[in-house]
């Protein structure tokens, strides 16, 4: 586990230390706080406005930054050479992607959550009251990051950075429309397509079960029941897309 | 995840009547038949970077890997790290496949233009290394400071490795690779990017290794050096082991011939040793006769002495690796395949 947490460790220093991690969250804070513009517009759905805009925008750039930095994460060690030497130690391959994935994961939701800290801040200062409701979304929000996360690794264990990105854009894409994907495969009439829709819809990411922003944006709170099943559901897709990814590199010849 | 079952560090094999042969120790590195064949990703054209090579390493030994580019050392020592599957044939390290973790454990592995993370200065690298060896805080603090100190790097334990040059990167490449106190070492090319102090350096720093019992492997093509420090080497080519042996071994055939460095020679003496087919020359205010023979040699220094020449050195001139090297290449490339 301490090997895990060296490489965790030393993932999150080689990303903190990226300008483009420093960019991307000046950016962040600056699209949260101009949610505020907005909100004159809203005909006294203020408060709704900014806590909606702030966490869609958190939840984006979050996801950008996990898949741009992600996709190249792997191929950078291989490209530079820098895995060689730490493969020599005794390490396990797997241990190793478990690492990147848990740094990699770690900084953006520690990104994620100063951005959700910033909307609470927004909110609490101008409408005099906290949206503790807030920390639902947040908490689904960072199990759907260690979703993509592990998504983006399972790629760049086989393939290039373009096409790691390429395929996890796509995958997050499909997977916020999981249902909209089975709903007309269940409409063709065709019972091939309808079972090839089938097994796309078991296969990619429910991501819409983690959106709970529309919800927290109206004050409602998260229900616990759906909050732990998407937990769980989170953490099962995590952990089988890096069981895939860990065999797929097991296998990866380094030349 | 693939588990590897551990291999007791002595080997007990059975003789013709099924009986216990005597315990012998393992050798810490053992290469059988050790192939590797790429395939060209478009053509799928097999392409045989490592041929059947197979080769042990005793404890304490220092082996030198030599071959021009593209022979296969750098492969095969992938092979040797589980950084590569051989296609066929295996490696063993002290009796473990490389690829369980464990036979890595006290492994020291330089690479070959080695790279390290530019985002981290020399001492959190080797912090982060002291890590994945699952050493203690303190014990690889205190391990990392003799070894900045050791490689001449402590004056720049604090700057960031993106402004190492490619000697010091070099030296931190070492440094990593023996902050484990390894068994056995690993080095692709140890005396690339070093100035003759730094390779001077090595050659003391693999000294030292080697009293303390580490077996090395390297692999250079800094022929007169690894002369000067490896007590055998093997010569690759085009993927095989084309010749092993020590390096006196090798070199056996030896003395090429002797210089006799003298004062004043009568000319005379120099047209009768030009008649009998030596080399004579004037060298400044001496002379060099060369002789290729040792009866000859003596019959010279007899008749020398006879004629009061006053004789200042008498040299032999061996074969050097790198010319032992050149032949067997070229004894390697005229062979039928």
């Amino acid at each position: 586990m301490s090997r895990v947490l060296a490489i965790a460790r030393n993932t999150v220093r080689e990303v903190v230390r990226e300008r483009m991690v420093l960019v991307l969250a000046i950016f962040g804070v600056a699209l949260v706080a101009a949610s505020q513009v907005f909100s004159p517009l809203a005909m006294g759905e203020g408060r709704k406005i900014v806590t909606d805009f702030g966490l869609a925008g958190s939840t984006v750039l979050a996801t950008m930054l996990t898949i741009f930095l992600g996709s190249s994460l792997l191929h950078k060690e291989l490209d530079r050479r820098t895995i060689y030497a730490v493969m020599a130690k005794p390490i396990r391959r797997a241990d190793f992607l478990l690492g990147k994935f848990a740094g990699l994961w770690a900084t953006t939701a520690l990104l994620l959550a100063g951005m959700t800290g910033i909307v609470l801040a927004v909110v609490t200062i101008s409408y005099h009251e906290t949206p503790w409701v807030v920390l639902g979304a947040l908490v689904l929000t960072l199990a759907e990051l260690a979703v993509v996360t592990a998504i983006v690794i399972f790629f760049s264990a086989f393939t290039t950075p373009a096409l790691t990105a390429f395929f996890t854009v796509a995958t997050v894409v499909a997977g916020h429309f999981a249902e909209d994907l089975h709903y007309f495969g269940g409409q063709g009439g065709s019972a091939a397509v309808a079972g090839i829709t089938e097994a796309i819809y078991w296969a990619l990411p429910h991501l819409a079960l983690f959106n709970a922003r529309g919800l927290v944006a109206h004050g409602i709170a998260v229900e616990p029941e759906r909050l732990l099943f998407a937990l769980a559901y989170g953490a099962l897709y995590a952990t089988a897309s890096l069981i895939a990814a860990g065999a797929i590199f097991e296998r990866r010849e380094f030349r | 995840m693939k588990h590897y079952r551990p291999i007791a560090n002595v080997r007990i094999g059975a003789d013709r009547r099924g009986g216990l042969r005597e315990a012998e120790p393992l050798a810490i590195l053992a290469l059988d038949s050790l192939t590797k064949v790429y395939r060209d990703p478009m053509t799928l054209k097999p392409f045989t970077a490592v041929d059947e090579v197979t080769l042990t390493l005793q404890r304490g030994e220092v082996f030198g890997l030599l071959g021009p580019n593209g022979a296969g050392k750098t492969t095969t020592i992938k092979m040797i790290l589980g950084l590569a599957n051989p296609t066929s044939g295996q490696a063993l390290l002290d009796g473990r496949d490389p690829r369980d973790p464990e036979a890595r454990r006290r492994l020291g592995y330089l690479p070959e233009n080695p790279c390290f993370y530019d985002h981290l200065t020399p001492t959190e690298y080797l912090d982060f290394v002291g890590e994945l060896f699952g050493i203690e805080p303190g014990a690889r603090r205190s391990r990392a400071g003799v070894l900045l100190d050791r490689l001449g790097l402590a004056a720049h334990a604090k700057k960031p490795l993106r402004k190492f040059s490619k000697g010091m990167t070099q030296r931190l490449g070492l440094a990593q690779a023996l902050l484990n106190r390894p068994t056995l070492l690993v080095l692709d090319e140890p005396m690339s990017g070093l100035d003759p102090i730094g390779r001077a350096e090595v050659k003391q720093l693999l000294r030292e290794e080697r009293a303390a019992g580490t077996t090395v492997l390297l692999s250079s093509h800094v022929l007169a050096e690894t002369e000067a420090i490896c007590d055998r080497v093997g010569i690759m080519n085009a993927g095989r082991l084309i010749e092993v042996g020590s390096v006196p071994g090798l070199l056996s055939s030896g003395v090429r011939e002797w210089e006799i460095a003298v004062e004043r020679l009568p000319e005379r003496l120099a047209t009768e040793f030009r008649g009998e087919g030596h080399r004579v020359d004037a060298v400044g205010s001496r002379w060099i006769v060369r002789v290729t023979e040792g009866p000859a040699l003596q019959d010279i220094l007899g008749r020398l002495c006879r004629d009061s020449v006053f004789v200042h050195a008498v040299e032999p001139r061996r074969q050097t690796l790198e010319e032992h090297f050149v032949r067997a290449l070229a004894g390697d490339e005229r062979a039928p395949s």
